[in-house]
């Protein structure tokens, strides 16, 4: 009995003990997420440093789902196929295979369209982040100039990505709250809205210092400092301005670029790839010569000019076929895992100097041709001078030296030509635009 | 509420008393057999006196009144009373065998459990002679399959070492998971399924699915299921709400087996098998006219060499014809006396898969102790160590050629794939990757260490006539550390010659640890006038930690294969934690077994939810009416009805990391930066919430040899949470909200009836039907497509008023989203039929297993029409006119319609069949030995133009289940036992 009572009692405190326990300890501490650096942190309470990783963060994103953006404006242009045993809507959809359309929530346009806005997103996230923190960082004007403008030329370039593969559906351009997100502008409206976000980045480059307070990649060197980054915005600017066709506005442009006639076809500043650790590789590249294949479309080389030493961006392959589709070429403008891809090059500019030229001062559009034409082991111009043929030979020589960077399908379409792109089989079509991704839709 | 406590032990500790006895009442307890019975539980009716019977079955108890009614009950055994009295007190007892397992307790509170008859809720529970008595399970999960009503089993693929995904009533959520919880002797299971990293190989996720698609297996696997000594399903909120925050998805409870006291009995088993495809689809035939109008025209000279060779393949049988052998050796020890009782198992386990190089070696032991320290605390322990190695081929989707599935869909049996003399693997011309050299040279391994202890105590703190306070705990861990190794060596076709990344080497290392804890006061309560209550009350403690690394290392330095024998890594980190709370409180009280009525409320928070110090309640309350204890039914006809109804709710958490919006890290140049991730994080969130409401009646007729039961459920999922889609303009994909609303109906009908009795011969049947019905009731969002890969390959689609696991494509006369709708994952109905026959020494046991109706996506069909090579390609069924190949014909139906892809995906299934033969006690002195065969899914009908309709590319992932891309096809097994029991 009285060994009962003392198991009792000593249980009784024990097991009191065990559920006082339990309720004192019953707070819960907050879990922060152990896997990255969160949103809130940045834009409230950002270092130097954090600004940097945000800078840096944006470059990377250029590059995030872009090789999808190749893909389809290039098989769309006709400039290229995808072969994949894995997924057969590169060889269905994209080129209108028989009764086949486009799926507004087909990975070909939304990956790439969502990727532009990824980073859009991150450098909007550096303009607040800035604009909280620039007090208790003390940023100078120059250095918030400095921050805003790289923001908002980025946001310009990816802009107008997206743009070229929407078109006339037209894109949001004020996206600056998730919550409450602008108007669909449309095409012209677009155009003049990425025009405007640059007009403001060169001007805020024009009073940014002369130093950036953060680095850039490799991709922009030579291009790093306010002043020089600049002459990639008016580059970018030139582009938008030949786009709206003013012609005007283009020389204006290009004449505060980094054009030059004389220099390297293929300087200006580029999105890195590397196959180093935690960098991303160039997703375009595929082994040439394999079953799982990026294709060069047959008529690249059906309709090049003997001699044009641009025959080197496609290399000959045993044939391959799929779908009813063949090819004995895989491009190759990509050549290896590690193959940087232009933001714009001089290459472009010059041909955009043609454009611009062309109706006001043709001689000076022959003039440009010719280096081109020169460039790439060709003899000078030889066909009309009217307004029409200098059209045709400039879109034949962006064809070929703009291949497969995402120019023929717009050029194209630019000029209201898209009916001329080849048909491979019968029924397959060409198609205008990309379908505005569903989430958009809804 | 401590305050309240401290005076209701006051007001039982003073209400004690000491009760002397009158006289003592013995005798001996058997069975019909006249075999004595160990451990027969012996209570005098309406106290909480009780004892149990020796090890020669005998029994005393001291009885304080002057006459008593003695309850004898055991386990399996149908119970019995008798009065006894002064005058009468030596009782002898024979207790036959319960079939109707109407006496099982099942449980219904976290500390307490209740006799099936007395029982408000449909309770499945699958006791050990059917989980692991017919054949040998793979996993735990396949051992279930069709043994109970109201769960949809999936197999996700054949690969060694499972993968299945388990749902119960239907999907009970939409973006989060719809697995149940598993408790294993009260511990909190971890179930993950970890990618291996094979992604970055097979770029599965680089095209229209952002999800993983490695289709790892899932943890549960790791259990030995011969250590099962039941398994008890809590179906859906009105029985789970006891687990609160966790059990949305129904509750899976695990009890192992325990040693009894009384002679040390050992078990020897050993078992060997082989196991083939499941259903080979066969070969594409090649004539000269078939290569000349295929894609393979220009390779019509290695056709005419190949034919003239005799070097036609069938490569089907080249990938998959592998006959596995399948070894299995089991040892169980058992025994104890009064004070401990031991149980000892140990499992090997060697089974190769289907495809070379694949297979599973697995070694489990298991050790749980019981211990009576003396007659007020009692103490268990359950410990259990597994190691387990599984080789699971390279399958699944890919978007680079290189699986093996999917290579071999584009190679026609012409093509020359066999080694040459040295061993050296000739190019396939025909697809990125050799699939017979990929077979060969590849590593995809999972190896799990894995510990999972656990104890109780149960101390009573008084016990009296007629109360009895007991308190409880129970805690336990359950760790592993998971290593996941894929390495694909640069001689690989796909790896080498600068193709691919010159040899990949992906080594993962995942540490799990799930602990808790839990403490409990149970009170009974046992009064004069026939009522008599339980109240319990406690208090519960988990914490889940799991850290995944996963090191990628490519252009490897020859054939080295350590992450930094590369020129190039990659490194992935991503772990969770969470800690979570609560108490739970319930009050049974039981009329004369009349009436029994439950009521009970558990409260919840954890760090997982926005506002971590928040309590999310979870009530419950259940009445079971039995009308027969009403009635003076003397008829042998008509032995039980009950009536029975049960409500309860039970939470989900949202997916770890959901309230947070992070950024990842990107590397250019080897500067490090952040990118902002694609989900817009949600501060607020809270768990979804399950409401269901269960009627049921269960009917026990000629003497109860047959049960019937019939259950219907209405569950309403609310405050589903969404990874809904934004405008991608915003920067993100998706944002979790608390969009939606779904509900679940369904009807469970069994019929239990033991057909034939007599000493030679016993037919026991079970028939099992069941159906549920999804509907989303509420969706804030626009309906949205999800799973698959694309709307025209047949995708899911959320649509209110719609089922959650509809199938849409694309096809004529669209509805107003632009979509057709081909079909539903969910299934019209199953059905099993269970039957046990014996006769003298021979026993027989088979399982059918019927589901009818539930569509599944097959995109395997397609991708071998692609490749030109499927086996029905030169048919013409399919085409109205009969002139188009079937091949030609889906491929021309691309984009077009989708209906050639969306297939029905019911079968029926010879799941088990077991026959045993006991050889006769002389033949061996001591040593009952036992022979066997076993085998599963011997037959198997199905339309299905694939190797299995039960397949899931998206391994067990919310809704994606049901789509098929070139799996590691399912298999069919063979096994020979032999047992000894000494």
């Amino acid at each position: 009995m009285n060994t009962y009572k003392f198991y009792i009692r000593s249980l009784y405190l024990s097991c009191v003990t065990i559920l006082m326990l339990g309720f004192s300890s019953c707070q819960i501490d907050e879990v922060l997420d152990p896997n990255g650096p969160s949103l809130q942190a940045i834009i409230n309470n950002a270092s130097r440093s954090d600004l940097q990783l945000v800078v840096t963060g944006a470059e990377s994103l250029l590059r995030k789902q872009l090789n999808f953006y190749y893909f389809s404006t290039g098989i769309i242009g006709r400039e290229v196929y995808l072969f994949t045993s894995a997924d057969p809507r590169y060889t269905g959809e994209l080129l209108g295979r028989a009764e086949s359309v486009l799926d507004n929530a087909g990975f070909y346009g939304t990956r790439p369209y969502s990727g532009r806005y990824i980073t859009i997103r991150n450098t909007n996230i550096l303009i607040q982040a800035v604009t909280n923190n620039a007090q208790k960082l003390s940023l100078t004007t120059e250095e918030i100039n400095g921050y805003n403008a790289f923001a908002h030329a980025i946001q310009a370039y990816e802009l107008h990505l997206a743009l070229n593969m929407q078109y006339q559906n037209g894109i949001r351009v004020d996206v600056a709250d998730p919550d409450h997100l602008g108007p669909f502008l449309n095409y012209d409206q677009s155009l003049a809205a990425i025009q405007s976000l640059l007009t403001t980045a060169a001007t805020e480059l024009s009073n940014a210092g002369s130093t950036f307070p953060f680095k850039l990649s490799s991709g922009f060197t030579g291009f790093d400092t306010p002043a020089t980054f600049r002459l990639f915005v008016k580059a970018l600017a030139a582009r938008i301005s030949i786009y709206q066709g003013d012609k005007a506005a283009a020389a204006t442009n290009l004449g505060e670029s980094f054009l030059d006639v004389a220099g390297d076809l293929y300087a200006g500043p580029y999105r890195p790839y590397s196959t180093s650790s935690g960098d991303q590789s160039n997703e375009i590249y595929r082994t040439p010569n394999q079953s799982e294949a990026f294709l060069a479309h047959p008529s690249y080389v059906n309709d090049i000019e003997p001699g044009d030493d641009r025959i080197s961006k496609v290399l000959a392959r045993d044939t391959l076929k799929l779908d009813d589709l063949s090819s004995t070429y895989d491009c190759v403008v990509y050549p290896s895992l590690s193959s940087p891809i232009s933001l714009i090059r001089n290459e472009e500019l010059i041909l955009i100097r043609v454009e611009a030229r062309i109706g006001s001062n043709n001689t000076g559009a022959v003039e440009d041709l010719n280096v081109i034409r020169n460039a790439h082991g060709l003899p000078n111009y030889s066909g009309g001078t009217d307004d029409a043929s200098l059209v045709d030979e400039l879109l034949k020589q962006r064809r070929y030296s703009l291949y497969a960077e995402g120019h023929r399908w717009v050029d194209m379409r630019r000029y209201g030509r898209l009916s001329q792109l080849p048909i491979d089989r019968p029924g397959d079509d060409v198609w205008q635009e990309l379908p505005r991704p569903v989430t958009e839709v809804q | 509420m401590k305050k309240t406590r401290l005076w209701l032990l006051f007001v039982l500790l003073i209400s004690g008393g000491w009760v002397h006895a009158q006289f003592s009442a013995s005798g001996t307890i058997s069975d019909d057999e006249g075999n004595p019975l160990v451990g027969v539980t012996v209570t005098i009716k309406g106290t909480t006196i009780g004892t149990i019977s020796d090890i020669d079955g005998k029994y005393k108890i001291d009885v304080p009144t002057s006459s008593a009614t003695l309850e004898f009950s055991y386990l399996g055994y149908t119970s019995a009373t008798y009065v006894v009295t002064s005058g009468a007190s030596m009782i002898n007892v024979s207790l036959s065998e319960d079939v109707t397992r109407m006496e099982e307790v099942v449980v219904t509170g976290l500390a307490s459990s209740v006799k099936r008859s007395n029982l408000a809720n449909s309770v499945a529970s699958v006791p050990a002679s059917e989980i692991s008595g017919i054949t040998v399970p793979t996993t735990t999960e396949a051992a279930l399959y069709g043994k109970f009503k109201g769960v949809n089993i999936s197999s996700n693929s054949g690969a060694p070492g499972g993968g299945m995904s388990f749902k119960l009533r239907g999907t009970t959520s939409i973006n989060g998971s719809s697995q149940p919880l598993f408790i294993i002797d009260g511990i909190y299971l971890d179930n993950s399924s970890i990618k291996a990293g094979l992604n970055v190989v097979s770029k599965a996720q680089a095209g229209g699915a952002t999800t993983n698609q490695d289709n790892p297996s899932n943890r549960l696997a790791d259990i030995d299921p011969n250590d099962i000594e039941k398994i008890e399903v809590l179906k859906g909120a009105s029985a789970a709400a006891i687990y609160g925050s966790r059990a949305s998805g129904g509750v899976v409870i695990i009890t192992t087996k325990r040693g009894t006291s009384g002679k040390t009995s050992v078990r020897l088993s050993q078992s060997v098998g082989v196991n083939t495809i499941l259903n080979p689809q066969g070969v594409r035939q090649w004539t000269e006219e078939r290569v000349l109008g295929s894609n393979f025209a220009s390779k019509i000279d290695l056709y005419r060499q190949s034919v003239a060779n005799g070097q036609i393949h069938d490569y089907e049988d080249e990938l998959f014809g592998n006959n596995g052998k399948l070894y299995n050796s089991r040892i169980s020890v058992s025994g104890g006396n009064d004070q401990t009782q031991f149980f000892i198992g140990g499992t090997y386990k060697n089974e190769e898969g289907i495809v070379k190089n694949t297979g599973i070696v697995k070694e489990s032991a298991r050790l749980n102790l019981n211990h009576k320290f003396n007659d007020w605390l009692d103490g268990s322990v359950s410990t259990n160590y597994i190691h387990s190695s599984a080789d699971r081929g390279f399958f699944n989707n890919d978007n680079t050629g290189t699986t093996m599935g999917v290579a071999l869909t584009s190679t026609p049996s012409f093509a020359q794939l066999l080694p040459d003399a040295n061993g050296n693997f000739p190019k396939n011309d025909f697809a990125a990757s050799n699939f017979l050299e990929t077979a060969a040279k590849i590593t995809n391994n999972e190896e799990v260490n894995r510990f999972i202890g656990g104890g109780s105590l149960t101390a009573k703190i008084f016990s009296t006539g007629h109360h009895e306070l007991k308190l409880l705990l129970n805690g336990g861990a359950d760790y592993y550390n998971l290593n996941t190794t894929a390495i694909f060596p640069n001689s690989l076709q796909f790896e080498r010659d600068g193709n691919g990344l010159n040899g990949v080497s992906a080594q993962g290392s995942t540490k799990n640890l799930n602990s808790n804890l839990s403490a409990f006061l149970v009170y009974s309560h046992y009064a004069n006038s026939g009522i008599s209550s339980r109240t319990q009350l406690g208090v519960t403690q988990e914490n889940f930690e799991n850290n995944f690394i996963l090191g990628t290392a490519s252009n490897l330095v020859g054939s080295q294969t350590n992450l930094d024998q590369s020129g190039t890594r990659d490194i992935e980190q991503t772990r969770l934690i969470q800690h979570d709370k609560g108490f739970f409180g319930q009050e049974e009280l039981n009329y004369k077994d009349k009436v029994i009525a439950t009521v009970g409320v558990r409260g919840d928070k954890s760090s997982n939810n926005g506002d971590v110090n928040k309590f999310y309640f979870y009530p419950k309350a259940s009445v079971a009416v039995n009308l027969h204890e009403f009635m003076d039914m003397n008829s042998d006809n008509l032995n039980q009805i009950k009536l029975r109804a049960a409500y309860g709710q039970s939470g989900n958490f949202a997916k770890f990391g959901s309230k947070f919006t992070t950024f990842t890290s990107g590397i250019i140049d080897g500067q490090p930066g952040v990118e902002i991730d694609n989900l817009l994080g949600n501060a607020n969130v809270a768990p979804e919430r399950q409401k269901e409401l269960e009627f049921g009646v269960d009917i026990g007729a000629l003497k109860n040899r047959m049960l019937f039961d019939f259950t219907y459920y209405i569950k309403n999922v609310e405050d589903l949470l969404l990874e809904a889609n934004v405008p991608w303009s915003t920067g993100f994909i998706t944002r979790v909200t608390n969009a939606a609303s779904l509900q679940n109906k369904g009807v469970e009908i069994g019929l239990d009836y033991q057909v034939i009795r007599t000493t030679d011969f016993n037919w026991n049947t079970r028939i099992g039907w069941w159906k549920n019905k999804a509907e989303v009731t509420k969706l804030l969002v626009p309906s949205y497509t999800t799973g698959g890969f694309a709307d025209f390959l047949g995708q899911f689609r959320i649509k209110e008023g719609h089922s959650p696991t509809e199938i849409i494509g694309v096809g004529n006369n669209p509805d107003a989203d632009g979509y057709v709708v081909y079909g539903d994952a969910e299934p019209d109905f199953q059905m099993s039929w269970f039957n046990t026959l014996t006769w003298k020494n021979f026993d027989l046991t088979f399982l059918w297993h019927w589901k009818k109706g539930g569509q599944a996506i097959n995109l395997s069909t397609l991708l071998f029409d692609l490749g030109g090579t499927t086996h029905d390609y030169d048919d013409v069924d399919l085409d109205p006119n009969h002139v188009i190949g079937n091949g030609p014909y889906r491929v021309s139906q691309i984009g077009v319609n989708s209906d050639v892809m969306i297939e029905d995906a019911s079968y029926i299934r010879l799941r088990e069949i077991g026959l045993y033969y006991t050889l006769p006690k002389t033949f061996v002195k001591d040593v009952n030995l036992k022979l066997g065969f076993s085998g599963t899914n011997l037959i198997n009908i199905f339309k299905y133009n694939s190797y299995d309709p039960e397949v899931s590319n998206f391994g067990s992932d919310g809704l994606s289940t049901q789509v098929e891309v070139n799996p590691f096809p399912s298999s069919k097994r063979f096994d020979f036992h032999i047992i000894a029991d000494f």
